[in-house]
């Protein structure tokens, strides 16, 4: 199943903080919420045990974080694959960031899901994905401006 | 707008036209939904009310669609409320049971009979949010046969005092207001009164959370130990409440029948996109012609009761218009009756099969097509069950001397 999500945040940190502190490993394996046992592979990679919790129910995925510097300091990419609690997915997203001194972040993401989640249906995925997409840039955007 | 509800709103659009005031209701509604949707589901797999219902719909102004605009409300004509009242459907039957009772059994009674002292004084606020109603027929004693209730109420010197148990009542620990139907305690004929909830007496017995389904909406057990009630809160005339109970539920009876297509879109999406996409014996399921049996099945119920729930809705546009009509009011009945009838069981039929196409996976409550199985299952009990609907169809064909519930 696939689906498309996309927003903006506002940010206040300069573009090229955000950029930095966003392509850094270690940055976002302190950021990610509900992650479990986050280890930095190498410059440009992660691993993390994903909780996704829907109400009461919640399944654990081991994901992959690969974040790729496309174009220093104003578009860059992450793809996140993983699998675990029957069901696999990969997310390809892309973040684009503009303005100063506040920066203003687009960002667009595509996923794939297939197992057991696939089967909620993507309307009812998509509600809980842009709920926890939110969390997460939230999360991110209080940590860069906390850093800053 | 979501795809099938958008066809709804075109095909209603070339039928009656829709201006674009209503167009911006259905609009409303769309996003309503949208919004509702993951709290909905959410709510549904911890078992509790969902609070989000009234705070969403009072956010798009959604609170009051069938209030006139001179009360605050948005003035919808019964077959804009009927599309409205679909596309939230779609989300479930909890929130159509909360929108059902709240707007047409509540609001609506209130606006069809009340005094004009009463709408003022209660319509702008539940156009607003701020009154939420209950409707308080049936006991534990009294349910298909309301003729037959237990509550009572004695003349208590510019008023009356209320004493009984109200069992099974939708909205009935978050209301403002109920709509409590009781008889005089030496005398006969029963009467409605419009009960604030916040007075002396009045309490909250049980919240009944034990039920198959439906756990998105409130439904409670009520106790009037000798509530007062002014005499400006007597609704309609004294004697005559069976008729408004009945006049009420003419009104809920289309707005089940039309979230109930709601339902049949949301299974009917649902197994589309599952079919198409789960593999099995190497191709899609939805190639194998016994799953295909199940999607025309629910695709021609779904088109069936829809013309079945907007002619009933086109016959209480006529009825509304001409109040004190008995032959106009008796044929909306009708109408509305084997629109409820026909639309209830075609969603949960439709959401049994829904189950059936999803296969292991439908039979978990994670599933929406299960979540519609629990739900929808009540549409055949509430508001007059399946063989009360047969009753009363048989009845109006071959007369008043053969109602059978006599
Ligand atoms: C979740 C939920 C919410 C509800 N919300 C409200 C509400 O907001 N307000 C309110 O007033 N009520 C509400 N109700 C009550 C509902 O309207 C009644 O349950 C319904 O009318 C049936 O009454 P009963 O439960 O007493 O069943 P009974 O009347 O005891 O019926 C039991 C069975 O006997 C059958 N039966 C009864 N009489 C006849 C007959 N003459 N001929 C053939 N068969 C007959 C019925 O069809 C049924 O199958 C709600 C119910 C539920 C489950």
């Amino acid at each position: 199943m696939q689906l498309h999500l996309e927003g903006s945040n506002a940010i206040k940190a300069s573009a090229d903080r955000v950029y930095s502190m966003l392509t850094d490993p270690g940055f976002v394996a302190k950021t990610l919420p509900d992650a479990e046992d986050v280890r930095v592979l190498d410059g440009s990679s992660l691993e993390a045990k994903i909780k996704l919790r829907i109400a009461v129910v919640s399944s654990t995925l081991r994901m992959r974080l690969t974040i790729g510097k496309t174009a220093p300091p104003t578009k860059a990419t992450m793809t996140a694959e993983g699998s675990g609690s029957g069901s696999a997915m990969k997310i390809t997203s892309v973040f684009e960031l503009s303005g100063g001194p506040s920066t203003t972040m687009r960002w667009s993401a595509d996923a794939d899901i297939t197992g057991v989640m696939a089967g909620i249906g993507s309307t009812l995925l998509k509600g809980f994905a842009t709920k926890k997409v939110s969390e997460i840039f939230t999360s991110i955007t209080a940590a860069v401006e906390a850093a800053a | 707008m979501e795809r099938l509800f958008q066809a709804s709103v075109d095909e209603v659009g070339k039928l009656i036209g829709l201006g674009k005031s209503e167009l911006s209701i259905l609009e409303d509604a769309d996003v309503a939904a949208d919004e509702l949707l993951v709290s909905e589901y959410e709510k549904y797999l911890e078992r509790k009310y969902n609070p989000e219902v009234p705070a969403v719909l009072a956010r798009h102004n959604l609170m009051g669609v069938p209030i006139q605009e001179r009360y605050g409300g948005r003035g919808a004509r019964q077959l804009v409320e009927s599309l409205f009242l679909e596309r939230l459907g779609q989300t479930g039957l909890g929130v159509i049971t909360f929108v059902d009772v709240h707007l047409c059994l509540g609001s609506l009674a209130v606006q069809d009979w009340g005094t004009q002292e009463q709408k003022e004084r209660y319509l702008p606020g539940a156009a607003k949010g701020d009154v939420v109603f209950a409707y308080g027929l049936t006991e534990p004693e009294a349910g298909s046969d309301p003729a037959s209730l237990r509550t009572t109420y004695v003349k208590d010197g510019d008023g009356y005092r209320l004493s009984g148990s109200k069992y099974l009542i939708s909205n009935g620990s978050i209301a403002t207001n109920l709509i409590a139907f009781a008889r005089p305690a030496d005398g006969k004929g029963v009467t409605a009164f419009v009960v604030d909830t916040s007075d002396k007496g009045f309490s909250v017995d049980m919240r009944l959370e034990e039920k198959i389904g439906l756990f998105t909406s409130d439904t409670s057990l009520l106790t009037l130990d000798d509530v007062h009630v002014d005499r400006e809160d007597l609704l309609g005339e004294e004697g005559k409440g069976l008729s408004l109970a009945y006049a009420a539920l003419l009104n809920g009876r289309i707005g089940i029948g039309s979230g109930c297509l709601g339902v049949m879109e949301d299974c009917l999406n649902q197994v589309r996109e599952r079919t198409t996409s789960r593999v099995q014996h190497g191709k899609e399921i939805a190639r194998h012609q016994l799953i295909q049996r199940h999607v025309a099945f629910i695709e021609s119920n779904l088109e069936a009761c829809r013309w079945l729930d907007y002619r009933a809705a086109l016959k209480k546009d006529e009825y509304e218009k001409d109040l004190r009509n008995l032959a106009l009011r008796a044929d909306a009945d009708r109408l509305s009756a084997v629109a409820k009838y026909m639309s209830s069981r075609s969603a949960f039929e439709s959401a049994d099969r829904a189950v059936q196409c999803f296969g292991g996976f439908g039979y978990s409550i994670m599933s929406p097509v299960a979540k519609h199985f629990l739900d929808s299952r009540v549409a055949r009990i509430y508001e007059g069950t399946d063989e009360i609907m047969e009753l009363k169809i048989a009845s109006s064909v071959l007369g008043r001397e053969f109602e059978a519930y006599r």
